[in-house]
């Protein structure tokens, strides 16, 4: 079991997923939004080989207003 | 009296790698409801509209049909890095915006005080100098300082921001001199006062000093009525350019009578 905090909350997973499965786990769309991880950007191409560690921060982030 | 109708004498110009005919960048935020805002933002003709990322649950729905309005708009979108408060923070922000928003254009906002929301200079250069390097188009919102300005156009910035006044306040442009002084130093870079317009003059206040463009959002969004506000803006931005370009006359010491005084009838000479 490792804890992770996603956008604030923090989550337990029961493994270590890489971001793909998390998004899937955590029912995203596919589109729309990005993610860093300990304030790091991750594309889309490096879903699959990012693995998520025990105690990771995780930001989920998709457009809204802005001046 | 159609927008277009005035625009006869102003020039369609370039920022960014695109050619605009608008010189208005609007902000998307504070709106009355989201109806509201794109009316505005219709209603101004801007051809550019500013866009943040925030934290989203996987449920909520809000942020994406903003995002489908915007979309819809089919104008150019500049992602902001809004509440950063590192060069690190705005870097991680700029290029999950280039991935969300699909473009290379970042607002580079860098907040160096809570109090007055200035920007930090030492930040945002850091910032600035290593997005040029990886291929973004850098706005950088900056304060009026002419070395500041300096610095951000040496590691690369084609185009500055710097402020009117501080976001939000609608002071309109604290100080004219130092954003006249950058305008004549760096006539090459494009120029768009940033923050603190609060009425239509200030924006022709700044188009007259030579500023290409003018970014607000307040301003329009919390006007009683944003729609026609919008409208004002539109007209404002396009007087304020049309009267740096005619050339405004020489202030004068004395008065100088604009009607011909030969043959004024029942002359009389001042004792």
């Amino acid at each position: 079991m490792i804890k992770i905090s996603v956008n604030g909350e923090i989550k337990e997973l029961k493994e270590n997923l890489n971001v793909k499965q998390l998004i899937e786990v955590l029912e995203y769309k596919t589109k729309g939004f990005a993610v860093a991880i300990n304030t790091t950007f991750v594309p889309i191409a490096k879903y699959e080989e990012t693995i998520i560690h025990d105690g990771d921060t995780i930001d989920i982030l998709a457009p809204v207003q802005g001046g | 009296m159609k927008s277009e109708e005035l625009r006869v004498k102003s020039d369609e110009w370039e920022i960014g790698g695109k050619t605009l005919k608008s010189r208005m960048l609007i902000g998307s935020a504070l709106y009355p409801s989201p109806a509201n805002m794109e009316e505005a933002i219709k209603e101004s003709e801007a051809q550019i509209v500013t866009v943040a990322l925030r934290r989203q649950s996987a449920g909520e729905g809000g942020g994406n049909n903003f995002w489908e309005i915007i979309k819809e708009l089919k104008i150019n979108v500049l992602p902001n890095t809004a509440g950063c408060h590192s060069a690190k923070e705005a870097i991680t922000t700029a290029q999950m915006a280039r991935e969300v928003f699909e473009t290379n254009w970042i607002k580079l906002e860098v907040i160096g005080d809570q109090y007055n929301l200035q920007p930090d200079p030492y930040e945002t250069l850091k910032a600035a100098e290593i997005l040029v390097k990886d291929g973004f188009e850098v706005f950088p919102y900056t304060t009026d300082d002419l070395v500041v300005a300096k610095r951000l156009a040496d590691v690369g910035c084609k185009i500055l921001m710097p402020w009117g006044s501080p976001i939000g306040s609608g002071q309109g442009l604290m100080n004219p001199s130092n954003l006249k002084a950058i305008r004549k130093q760096f006539p090459e870079l494009k120029l768009i006062v940033d923050a603190g317009i609060g009425k239509p003059s200030d924006a022709v206040e700044a188009m007259q000093l030579g500023y290409d463009g003018v970014l607000l959002n307040s301003a329009i969004a919390l006007a009683q009525d944003p729609v026609k506000m919008a409208q004002a803006f539109k007209y404002a931005i396009i007087a304020g350019r049309l009267g740096y370009e005619a050339g405004t006359m020489q202030k004068r010491e004395f008065a100088s009578p604009s009607t011909p005084t030969v043959g004024t009838p029942f002359w009389h000479q001042f004792a």
